[in-house]
């Protein structure tokens, strides 16, 4: 077990190390000399030459992505082009809404999404089912934001019982924190529901029809108690999966949403950086969520073993 | 010698009336397929379906509610929302197509490479591994972020972000495919490996690839709206969905419409292609393409 939790661990270092060579790639190829941004319009050539060569930008390819990653390792992103503050900072920043968002989300889309799973799969065929499959098909087609703008339309401007926008940190209270996040979660977490849901059931019905199932039920044990630990046990791997998987969309999302509600997170950093067109905090978001959806299928694949005691590597 | 002799390639097999069988059985996947068609229709022929220049500015009917005049409303430049929708079809279905056949394109060539040389194997495996390890939509922001606003270079970002999953799915088909006696059969009758490809691989790679590219075609239209939406997409000139949407979004808790008609028109046609989608893997083998 501990010789491959090392093996798997390892192995997320050449694929980490990979990422950070595109993010870095990216910003070497990003149109516009940093050093002409940084000297200002009354620089002169050699003034722009003395910071090029003092921020290091006059070394090679290699050289210069070898110092960048050393930086990184000490936990500096560098320098926003447009605020001048590190990157560090302006993502610790916005992070609370973003954390907070995602995992409520997550939260909302398991609670649904598993019991939702396990009914269809224990009545195959019937309008219960049936609705499921119907709301995974239209979870995965409607884009987050149509779904964000609907609950936001109903919910907020029509029945005013949740605000349309903005985001209250926890430290306004636990209540107006909450009740902000409702509607983006919901939203954020639809196509999570319906990816959880539609797994759940197909790896619902694959263990229902084994033999263990049938000797549980010919002794009598009930059917919750069958549907939810001994069924539900079984079928945890697939969905412990693609509830790892779903993350990169919870991600995306994450981005569009904050839009729509007017959240100042993460999603809202990488939006304005893009319109601003500030590399080193394109470049800072991008390697941390793809560090954190790396992160957390680590965790998924160390949480196998929990899951399911036969999986020995 | 009494022995018939095979042509060296055999006539495919047809099968008449597949795709009508299919559309039978199917019913929500036909249902699909005829939306999308109606998509496509509206699409094709948008300047004939009652449509106004869809760029015309029109400052004096500003954000009119719909009327019999403008069946959707007109937006904060006085445009006709109703012919911007429908040309907005345009681009989101030319960019989910393109975007489908790219990345189709891309992840055979990977695929296949990937499984028939063994040494680029694990190089372009592991490249994959880190491109899919960026969450998609965040990979096509910033690529959009490195290169001027066009309908090529959307399709050029979201192509890039979808490939890695397709060269992953051939990958496995063509590994699988070469433990197959029709293969060990044909490489130990002397076929060359271009021979071998094209008559044997190619083609049973083919219902997989249709499948896949099929949600690779929802899913490019959902991440194309997206880009245009928070304005790092198709350039604001150009209407697609998106666009019209994030220009709406100011205005959305007291002119809905604006955002609701295009909203309606990607949902809907997003719904199609998975349907379609659902029904053909269905059909074809339950296993075969995945979503994530």
């Amino acid at each position: 077990m501990l010789a491959y939790a090392l093996r798997r661990i390892a192995a997320t270092i050449p694929v980490m190390l990979i990422v950070a060579f595109m993010v870095f790639g990216l910003l070497y190829l990003a149109p516009g000399d940093p050093a002409a941004v940084i000297a200002g319009d009354q620089a002169t050539p050699a003034q722009v030459q003395a910071i090029r060569v003092s921020l290091g930008l006059d070394k090679p390819f290699l050289t210069r992505f070898g110092t960048w990653l050393w930086q990184i390792l000490h936990g500096n992103l560098g320098k926003s082009i447009f605020t001048g503050l590190p990157v560090t900072t302006m993502i610790a920043q916005r992070l609370e809404p973003t954390l907070s968002l995602m995992v409520f989300s997550t939260l909302i889309a398991i609670v649904v999404a598993i019991p939702l799973g396990v009914l269809a799969a224990a009545r195959q065929g019937s309008w219960i089912d049936r609705a499921v499959m119907a709301l995974a098909v239209f979870g995965f087609s409607t884009p987050v934001f149509v779904v964000g703008y609907l609950l936001a339309w109903a919910f907020g401007l029509k029945l005013g019982w949740l605000p349309v926008q903005g985001f209250h940190p926890i430290s306004d209270g636990f209540w107006r924190f909450l009740r902000g996040l409702i509607l983006p979660s919901v939203a954020l977490g639809l196509i999570y529901i319906a990816l959880i849901a539609r797994i759940t059931r197909a790896t619902m019905l694959e263990v229902l029809s084994q033999d263990y199932i049938r000797t549980a039920r010919a002794k009598g044990v009930g059917m919750g108690r069958i549907l939810f630990v001994h069924a539900l046990k079984n079928a945890a791997v697939p969905i412990v999966t693609v509830i790892g998987s779903g993350v990169a969309l919870l991600i995306g999302g994450a981005v569009v949403t904050e839009s729509v509600f007017a959240i100042p997170g993460l999603g809202r950093l990488t939006t304005d950086a893009i319109l601003q067109r500030d590399y080193p905090v394109i470049q800072g978001v991008v390697l941390l969520f793809s560090f954190t959806y790396v992160m957390v299928n680590l965790i998924v694949d160390l949480l196998y073993t929990l899951f399911d005691p036969r999986i020995r590597y | 010698m009494s022995a018939t002799i095979l042509p060296d390639v055999l006539p495919p097999v047809v099968r008449r009336g597949a795709v009508w069988g299919f559309l039978r059985r199917h019913p929500t996947a036909a249902l699909g397929a005829a939306i999308l068609v109606v998509m496509v229709a509206i699409a094709v022929f948008a300047p004939f379906l009652g449509t106004v220049n869809p760029i015309a500015i029109d400052p004096i009917h500003r954000l009119e509610d719909p009327s019999a005049r403008h069946w959707f409303g007109t937006d904060m430049l006085g445009r006709d929302v109703y012919s911007r929708t429908l040309y907005g079809a345009r681009i989101s279905l030319g960019v989910g197509f393109a975007v489908a056949l790219c990345a189709a394109a891309a992840g055979t060539l990977v695929g296949v490479s990937a499984g028939f040389v063994r040494l680029l194997d694990g190089i372009l495996m592991r490249v994959m591994d880190g491109l899919m390890s960026i969450p998609p939509i965040l990979l096509a922001i910033a690529l959009m972020a490195l290169t001027r606003a066009s309908v090529g270079n959307v399709i050029l970002a979201i192509s890039v972000s979808e490939f890695p999953r397709v060269s992953r799915l051939v990958r496995g088909i063509v590994l699988s495919l070469r433990e197959q006696p029709f293969v060990e059969a044909a490489i130990a009758a002397g076929t060359r490996t271009p021979a071998l490809i094209r008559r044997h691989i190619l083609p049973n790679l083919m219902a997989a690839l249709l499948v896949q590219a099929t949600f690779t075609c929802a899913s490019a239209m959902i991440t194309e709206a997206i880009l245009s939406f928070i304005g790092a997409g198709t350039p604001p000139i150009i209407p697609s969905w998106g666009n019209i949407m994030a220009e709406g979004r100011a205005l959305w808790e007291i002119k809905p419409y604006i955002v609701f008609f295009p909203a309606v028109f990607l949902s809907v046609t997003v719904l199609a292609v998975n349907l379609l989608g659902d029904g053909m893997r269905d059909a074809l083998d339950p296993r075969l393409a995945k979503r994530l």
